[in-house]
Formats: C-alpha cells, sequence, structure tokens
C-alpha cells in the first residue's frame, strides 16, 4: 500500500532526474587546504567565535558556540590554523560571520564530545545535552537546533516519530544513499528516542516508492521492531514537507503557526537521527554529512562524504567539474534549493546537494495573463489557492492576501512550476508574507 | 584538475523554484484545437467540406478581431496564446452548416470583442465566448437558421451538402414535457455516430466528441469531472422524469449539444469554476439546468442557457467552496475576485 498526502489535490510530478546518483556508493570527498565555517549555518542565533587568528584546532574542536538556546554549536571539521575570522558568502547569496580555517591534513582529533559506546544506557537529558552538543541541526534543509526539536514544551506528550526519507526533490540522493548503507544506524538513532519519548507508540520511516533498495534496507533493518513501520509513500512533490507527512501519516494536521508536537508527533530526518545516533554512540560532533552533486553539466555526479565548511568548488572539481557551461548552481534542489554566485560558498550543516542546471533547465520563462487553469490549487500541499492570493497582492489588498491563507504557505514552489502561464506565483506569495509580518509588526 | 568552464560572475541567481513545467498556456490552447479535430472531421464528412471553410473563417475573424481590437486598444498583442483560435473554431462548429459566411464572422467578432476583450481578456471573462455568441445569434437571427438541416455530406452532394431541410429538431420531439421517445428520432446508434442527423455541424457525432474529450482527460487539460458529472446529472435527471425509460434518457443526452457543450464549454476555464468543488457543484448545476430547461421549453437551446446561468453563478460558487487550507478548521471567508487586464 501507498501512502499519498491527499487524496484530490496536492503535489506535482516534477521530472525526478536521480538515476545518475541513485545508486552510486558514497565515496569520500578530497578535503581543501582552506576550509569555510559559517557562525550561522542553522535557524535561530548565530554561534559565538571561541577562537582566534593563530590558534591552532583539531578535528572536531568547538570553534564557535551556541549563541542562545535556539542555536547550535559549530565545529571544525580538519585540523590546522585558523588564518582569518572574516565575511563570507553564503548559499543563497549574503554574507555571513566565518571561520576560516587552514587545513594541516593531520586530521589530529579532538577528544569525543562523550564517553563512546554507552548510548545505549543514555537517560533523556543526556541524549538531549550530547545532540545539542554535537551542534546538530535539521540536515534535510531546514537546519532547525534538532535538541530544541526534541524537547517539547511541558505537557506536550509525544507518541508517534516521523523519519522522513522521503526525499522528494529532484537530482537529490542524499538521504537515498544514506538508508540504503547506513539503515542500521538510522534504526539505532530511532531506538535512541524511546528514551526521550516514554509514551512512543509508533515510529513511521517515509520513503518515496522510487528508492525500493531504501525501503527493502530499513525494512531488514527494522525488522526485529514491531512499533516501527517503513511506509512508501507516492512518489510526488512535496512528499517531504513535514506538516503533509504528519498527515499522511497519522491523519493530523497541525494547527496554523503550531509545532508538530501539538500533534502528539516529532519529525526527524533520516541523515539527522543517524548523526543523533553517531553523536551518542562515538561521541562524534556533526562534522559530515552526505551530499549528492549532480545535474546535466556535471561531469561525473557522486554522493560524496563530505567535511562540513568545505567549499563547493572542491566537490565539483571532485565530480570532474563542468562538462557544459552551468546557469544555475544550487545548493538543494531545484524546487527549494538557493542559488550561488560564487562556488567558493561552503557546504553547511543543511546541504543535502549540489544541483547544477543548465540555462535552459533553469529557464524561467515569460509571464503571460492568467488563464485560469487552477493548476496551482492542485498541486498545493496545503490547499491555498495560490494565483488569487499573487493577484490579491498585486493589487497592494494585503488584507485579502492574509484572508486566502498567505501565512500557510510553505513556499514548496509547486504553484509557480506548474502554471504554464509562467506567473511567479510563488516570489509574489513570499513578498505578501513578507508585507503581512511587516504590517503585524506595526 | 581544473575547471575547464570559468563560471566567476555568470552564474543566475534568484528564487526557488528554479525549474518550471514545459507546459504553456500556448500549448494548453492547442490541445484543445487538437482535440476538436475529430468532430470537425465528423462533421465534413456528414455535411461536405463546406465546414472547412467554415472553421477557417471562424478563426481566421477571432484571431483577426483580437489582434485589430488589441491593436486599436494599444494594448500588447496576444493572438499567440491561441485561445482566440479555439473561440473561433467553437462558434464555426456551433452553426449548421447553412449558416451565412456572415453569421460565422458575426459570431467570433461578439465572442471576442464583446465578451472576451471587453470583460478583461484572457483568463477573466466570466462568460464563454461562443455559447454566448451561440445564444445571441440563436436570440437575435433563428428567420436565418435553417437550423435543421439533413446531411448529404460527402457522399452525398459534396461540397455544402444539404440533401433536406427538416423542420424540427429531435428535441423538439422529446422536450417540452415529454416523457417517452416517438417513433420520428433517431435510433440510439444513429444519434451517437452522428448518422442522418442535422443540426449544428460539431455536435453531431457523439462519437467523435467522445474521442477530444478523452483526449483532454489523458492530456490533463480538462478536469474529467466537469463533463463526466454534468452528462450524468441529465441522464440521471431525465430517468426520474421518464421513470426509468432507458431509451428517452439515453435519447436525451445524445442529443442536440450536451457532449459539445459538457466536452468544450463548460470546461472553459475562465467562465467555469477555479476550485474543485466549485467544479463539482458547476457541473451539477450546468446538468440540472440542461434537464430543466428540456423538459419546460418548448425549444432546444438548453445548454447553451445553463452554461450561461452557471458562468453567471461561478464566482459566487467559489466563493463559498474554497478549499479549507491544512490545519484550519474552516474554509478561507473572502470574496471571490478578480482583476481585469484592462485595469
Amino acid at each position: 500500500m501507498r501512502f499519498s498526502f491527499m487524496g484530490k489535490h496536492g503535489g506535482s510530478h516534477p521530472e525526478e532526474n536521480k538515476s545518475r546518483t541513485s545508486k552510486l556508493p558514497i565515496v569520500d570527498a578530497s578535503v581543501p587546504k582552506i576550509m569555510v565555517y559559517p557562525v550561522s549555518m542553522h535557524i535561530g542565533a548565530p554561534a559565538k567565535p571561541i577562537v582566534e587568528v593563530g590558534d591552532k584546532v583539531k578535528a572536531g574542536q568547538v570553534i564557535a558556540e551556541e549563541g542562545g538556546f535556539v542555536s547550535a554549536n559549530v565545529y571544525s571539521s580538519v585540523s590546522g590554523e585558523v588564518i582569518a575570522i572574516e565575511k563570507r558568502g553564503k548559499i543563497g547569496g549574503g554574507e555571513v560571520d566565518s571561520i576560516i580555517v587552514k587545513n594541516d591534513y593531520e586530521y589530529t582529533k579532538a577528544d569525543p564530545i562523550v564517553e563512546p559506546g554507552r548510548s545505549q544506557d543514555m537517560s533523556k537529558d543526556e541524549i538531549i545535552q550530547t545532540v545539542r552538543k554535537a551542534g546538530i541541526v535539521g540536515m534535510g534543509g531546514a537546519t532547525f537546533p534538532t535538541a530544541v526539536k526534541l524537547s517539547p514544551p511541558p505537557g506536550m506528550t509525544i507518541d508517534t516519530l516521523i523519519i522522513n526519507g522521503a526525499e522528494c526533490e529532484p537530482y537529490s540522493t542524499s538521504d537515498h544513499r544514506v538508508m540504503v548503507e547506513h539503515a542500521d544506524e538510522i534504526i539505532h538513532g530511532i531506538n535512541l528516542s524511546r528514551a526521550l519519548f516514554p509514551q512512543l507508540r509508533r515510529i513511521f520511516i517515509g520513503v518515496e516508492d522510487n528508492k525500493p533498495d531504501a525501503i527493502k534496507a530499513l525494512e531488514e533493518a527494522s525488522a526485529e521492531y514491531d512499533d516501527i513501520f517503513v511506509r512508501p509513500l507516492k512518489t510526488m512533490y512535496p512528499q517531504g514537507s513535514e506538516k503533509n507527512l504528519i498527515k499522511s501519516m497519522t491523519g493530523r494536521e497541525v494547527s496554523p503557526g503550531g509545532l508538530p508536537a501539538e500533534v502528539r508527533c516529532v519529525v526527524a530526518n533520516t541523515s539527522t537521527i543517524r548523526s543523533c545516533y553517531r553523536a551518542c554512540e562515538f561521541g562524534e560532533p556533526l562534522i559530515e554529512r552526505i551530499v549528492s552533486v549532480s545535474g546535466t553539466p556535471i561531469r561525473e555526479p557522486k554522493n560524496l562524504r563530505v567535511k562540513i565548511g568545505t567549499p563547493m568548488d572542491s566537490l565539483i572539481e571532485d565530480c570532474g567539474g563542468f562538462a557544459a557551461v552551468p546557469g544555475k548552481v544550487l545548493g538543494g534542489g531545484p524546487m527549494m534549493g538557493k542559488t550561488v554566485s560564487d562556488l567558493g560558498v561552503p557546504i553547511i550543516k543543511g546541504t543535502t546537494a549540489i544541483t547544477v542546471l543548465t540555462p535552459e533547465e533553469a529557464e524561467q520563462g515569460d509571464s503571460h495573463d492568467c488563464i485560469m487553469c487552477s493548476e496551482c490549487l492542485n498541486v498545493c500541499p496545503v490547499s491555498l489557492q495560490p494565483i488569487l492570493i499573487s493577484e490579491a497582492f498585486e493589487r497592494g489588498n494585503i488584507d485579502k492576501a492574509q484572508e486566502l491563507g498567505a501565512m500557510d504557505c510553505i513556499e514548496c514552489g509547486n504553484c509557480s512550476f506548474i502554471c504554464p502561464s509562467k506567473i511567479p506565483l510563488l516570489e509574489n506569495i513570499r513578498s505578501a508574507k513578507a508585507a503581512i509580518k511587516a504590517k503585524e509588526e506595526k | 584538475m581544473a575547471q575547464a568552464i570559468d563560471v566567476k560572475g555568470k552564474l543566475q541567481v534568484g528564487p526557488s523554484p528554479h525549474v518550471r513545467s514545459k507546459r504553456t498556456a500556448a500549448w494548453v490552447m492547442d490541445q484543445v484545437l487538437i482535440a476538436l479535430i475529430p468532430p470537425t472531421i465528423a462533421a465534413t464528412f456528414f455535411f461536405g467540406w463546406w465546414v472547412l471553410g467554415m472553421v477557417a473563417i471562424g478563426i481566421g475573424t477571432a484571431v483577426a478581431s483580437e489582434y485589430i481590437y488589441q491593436k486599436l486598444t494599444y494594448k500588447p498583442i496576444k493572438i499567440h496564446d491561441h485561445s482566440a483560435a479555439v473561440t473561433g473554431m467553437l462558434v464555426a462548429l456551433s452553426l449548421p452548416v447553412t449558416a451565412p459566411i456572415w453569421m460565422i464572422m458575426f459570431g467570433s467578432i461578439f465572442a471576442i470583442v464583446i465578451v472576451k476583450q471587453l470583460n478583461g481578456g484572457i483568463g477573466r471573462n466570466y462568460f464563454n465566448p461562443a455559447v454566448a455568441a451561440r445564444v445571441t445569434i440563436k436570440a437575435l437571427f433563428t428567420p436565418w437558421l435553417a437550423n435543421w438541416v439533413l446531411p448529404g455530406g460527402l457522399l452525398g452532394s459534396g461540397f455544402r451538402g444539404v440533401d433536406a431541410i427538416g423542420s424540427a429538431t429531435p428535441l423538439e420531439f422529446i422536450g417540452n414535457g415529454a416523457q417517452v421517445v416517438p417513433e420520428q428520432v433517431p435510433e440510439l446508434f444513429d444519434l451517437f455516430m452522428g448518422f442522418n442527423l442535422g443540426g449544428n455541424v460539431g455536435e453531431t457525432s457523439k462519437f467523435a466528441i467522445l474521442i477530444g474529450m478523452l483526449y483532454l482527460i489523458f492530456r490533463k487539460v480538462i478536469n474529467p469531472k466537469v463533463p463526466i458529472l454534468y452528462i450524468l446529472t441529465t441522464f440521471v435527471v431525465m430517468a426520474l422524469w421518464s421513470s426509468f425509460n432507458w431509451n428517452f434518457e439515453m435519447t436525451h443526452i445524445l442529443t442536440g449539444t450536451l457532449f459539445f457543450g459538457a466536452t468544450y464549454m463548460a470546461t472553459d476555464y475562465s467562465s467555469g469554476s477555479l476550485t474543485p468543488e466549485g467544479k463539482t457543484v458547476f457541473a451539477i448545476g450546468c446538468g440540472l439546468l440542461t434537464a430543466i430547461f428540456r423538459i419546460t421549453l418548448d425549444h432546444p437551446g438548453g445548454v447553451g442557457y445553463s452554461i450561461l446561468i452557471m458562468n453567471a453563478l461561478a464566482p459566487f460558487i467559489d466563493s463559498k467552496l474554497m478549499p479549507r487550507i491544512y490545519g484550519h478548521k474552516r474554509r478561507p471567508q473572502t470574496k471571490f475576485d478578480r482583476q481585469s487586464n484592462n485595469a
């Protein structure tokens, strides 16, 4: 049985383009001489640098400490010397304070963050503290600090854990390979959560049905647990959106602006739960992640094990460079990924993939009049009427955009993708959201 | 390895999503034009080569009047979206083979200028241009319309085949209070295929229209529930009215403009409902009204009136049936209004 997040509408089918990397085993990326660690690779307060230029650092040493409750530690992923702390470009544009480390290629390791080998015996508080210390954030792209997510507000019980292995973005295969190659670590990570949520009754792992090998690996790894259910999801974008996964797995809907915990759910990405396990079991902070590098201009696409802080150009060289002129280089996939203007920007904790599009593939098309085909309504996963919000915004009617639910938009991009008149629907809705926020802050 | 291609300063930046579906508005309109080919072929077969002339006049006049209107009003020329061509083809196929040339031209100009452009242009017109043109022609020019022309066709007198001019359509025998099918009405199979049937050229062969309908459904250009619910609703009402006389309700759904209107007109984007549930109500409403008009009126035309009335109601229906947003308890409570392209 396949689970889809909705019966009558929602979801689109952009070309998957995963076949070039979906069968390739993960390989180690080369590690360049210069590594770049932004102090803000998560949602929340930036981390505060605790090293100075000239300091020697070890691999796995904290170089910037969390700057608040919603924040995360930043670690050096190599050993070497801090050569600068300065503003550097980031994925999505703009600049962020970054710690630059010159790799000495010694890989001198810092002490593990906790004593290895005792993850089974950890208490709830120990697990949360370890996840927090390890600097783990949502690795599916959202980059929300995981320790905060794993500590629901008092009075809220969690009965369902949902592991998000949908990986609905075209081109991306990093989660896919993690599920195939490290299914056991994902299951170990799930078992840690039993200590966190005593009322836990069911664990669902949602995987799109275009990844039968991942489903099989997870089913085998979880065979001995009768409360872990691997749920094949219909391949449809955006199956992996948190709200929609909760709906398709449990039938529950999170209220506007609410947390999954209010419907007794916690959702975590496959790579995130694996990192939680590795932090608790081996004392490893989050200094590595899997990144798929693909797209037509990439000569030899790969799934790479990447040290966080590695600039993009190093990974693209690992993949043979460009065989054709790239139009857009994205951190993430083509639906929700962010563009980069310079390949020197580093991979951060939430970078699932590098996707490179040719100028033709990235062509947005000229915008024309709406023909009222209603496709944007049909594909919206949260049942908005994107064209009406977009038009209300264009008329300057911000109240109307709000009444039509602009703030409920999850920015999946389906409406802009599907529109035959190439109307920049999501752009307009984003602008409407910004205008609503500005109005409410007055 | 050195990078062979220098990308510095050449990469595009911008907001997501970074890919677009290949479908364009013109492609969508082209699919409708393609779906109108089977009825056109059938019409040519039954009524002669002149049908192609009618279609050419309809399309030519519609496209030309849109071009001239946009030129005269200093608006961007939008004939390349092919929607005017669709309207012109629908107008031509909605007329009998005896329709004079000026009537086809009048219909196309009326549809494009008055119904479409003066109401805001593509995507904004509340009424279906081809339906409005057809109803207007019927109201104004009935004396010039020898409505029920029996075909001569390619096998008969060739170019503009007219063998006989009938005085009444089958609808007049089964409408206006009738509950059984009199003998004068053709067999169901003939009604379905369009054999020996008169009427407006495009709507005679339900078989050909069905091919067009299936094509549009297969191409995901129309929502299948609109034509299906429309026809089914008429069928059910007629079944109740005739106390389940199978022959009566089948004759009804295979007669007149029902198939043609349900496939190509009730599915029109701008004049139909936008919301998923609105589409359901719209289609059922069309079916109910068509059945009621056929039972009560003493002349044909129920499909046209029904679609126009539902066109007028569509914004109201949509405002009441806006989809409930994820996580919300109620539907959005706001008026359904749209801005004109002219504004």
